[in-house]
């Protein structure tokens, strides 16, 4: 009967240690993307533009003054207060454009750091 | 009976060792991976420090961003609303100064329009000159968008 039991209880024994310790798998992260790296536009060369203003008095010498500087008489006009909302518009547009292209920069500048900021790192 | 009995013990210790025996090996081969389990959680918990440094430093950076477009954005603000000033300050009304002195008003109106221009062009990513990176007296500013054409430039409290 002890023999019996002895069996038993190593077959158990023996069975238990037949449960090995678990490998560790670890996930390595994949390969980031490359970076875009596409050029910025080159900086905008504006031409330079002259504003003429006429009144109900000087309206016929600066016609004169056209004509003599070889320039069609003729004047796109624009009211004091619509100068003004252009002036504003043309504010809010050049306020848009800092705006997108410095948002440009901040992303560039963090999904694709330059090399030597890198390696300070 | 004893007989039987006997070898059936011998074949128990015989089993018995050498089950001792696998089991020492495969303690052994446990041992094994149990070390190379330990190197890699040690390269595991040192990678993860490494990145919740980068994941702090992400979050700093972000926060820097964030703070410098809202100050942009501020500032971008403020020089609509000083145009704004120059055009209403105190009642005043451009038509009624053209009409008296046109070309005075021509002369001030083309000279805003230079500085406009430059301003969209610095907007759009145009390097600033010298002369305006070192601008710091109202006379040498660009009065249409000191903010971004005139680093150094502090205005006087109004």
């Amino acid at each position: 009967m002890k023999n019996i039991i002895l069996v038993i209880l190593m077959s158990v024994l023996l069975v238990g240690c037949s449960i090995g310790e678990k490998k560790l798998r670890i996930f390595k992260l994949e390969e980031p993307r490359q970076n875009l790296d596409l050029p910025k536009p080159t900086p905008l060369q504006l031409e330079e533009l002259r504003w003429i203003i006429i009144t109900s008095d000087n309206a016929v010498e600066v016609f004169t003054k056209m004509e003599e500087q070889g320039l069609d008489p003729v004047i796109f006009g624009l009211s004091d207060k619509d100068f003004q909302l252009l002036a504003k518009n043309f504010a809010r547009i050049r306020n848009q454009l800092k705006h997108m292209n410095d948002l440009v920069d901040k992303y560039k500048e963090y999904y694709e750091p330059k090399k030597d900021d890198k390696k300070g790192e | 009976m004893f007989g039987s009995l006997k070898i059936a013990m011998v074949a128990i210790l015989i089993t018995g060792i050498g089950a001792a025996g696998m089991y020492v090996m495969k303690l052994r081969s446990d041992n094994a991976i149990l070390k190379v389990n330990q190197i890699k959680l040690e390269s595991a918990v040192a990678d993860q420090k490494q990145l919740i440094e980068n994941q702090q430093k992400d979050f700093q950076e972000i926060l820097e961003a964030n703070n410098k477009m809202n100050q942009l954005l501020t500032v971008l603000k403020k020089d609509l609303d000083d145009l704004d000033k120059r055009f209403n300050k105190k009642g005043r009304d451009i038509g009624k100064y053209a009409i008296e002195k046109p070309k005075v008003i021509e002369r001030i109106i083309n000279k805003g329009s230079i500085a406009a221009t430059r301003c969209v062009e610095i907007a759009g990513g145009a390097p600033l000159t010298e002369q305006e990176k070192t601008a710091t007296k109202k006379s040498e500013i660009n009065r249409e968008c000191p903010s971004i054409a005139n680093p150094n430039y502090v205005p006087y409290q109004e």
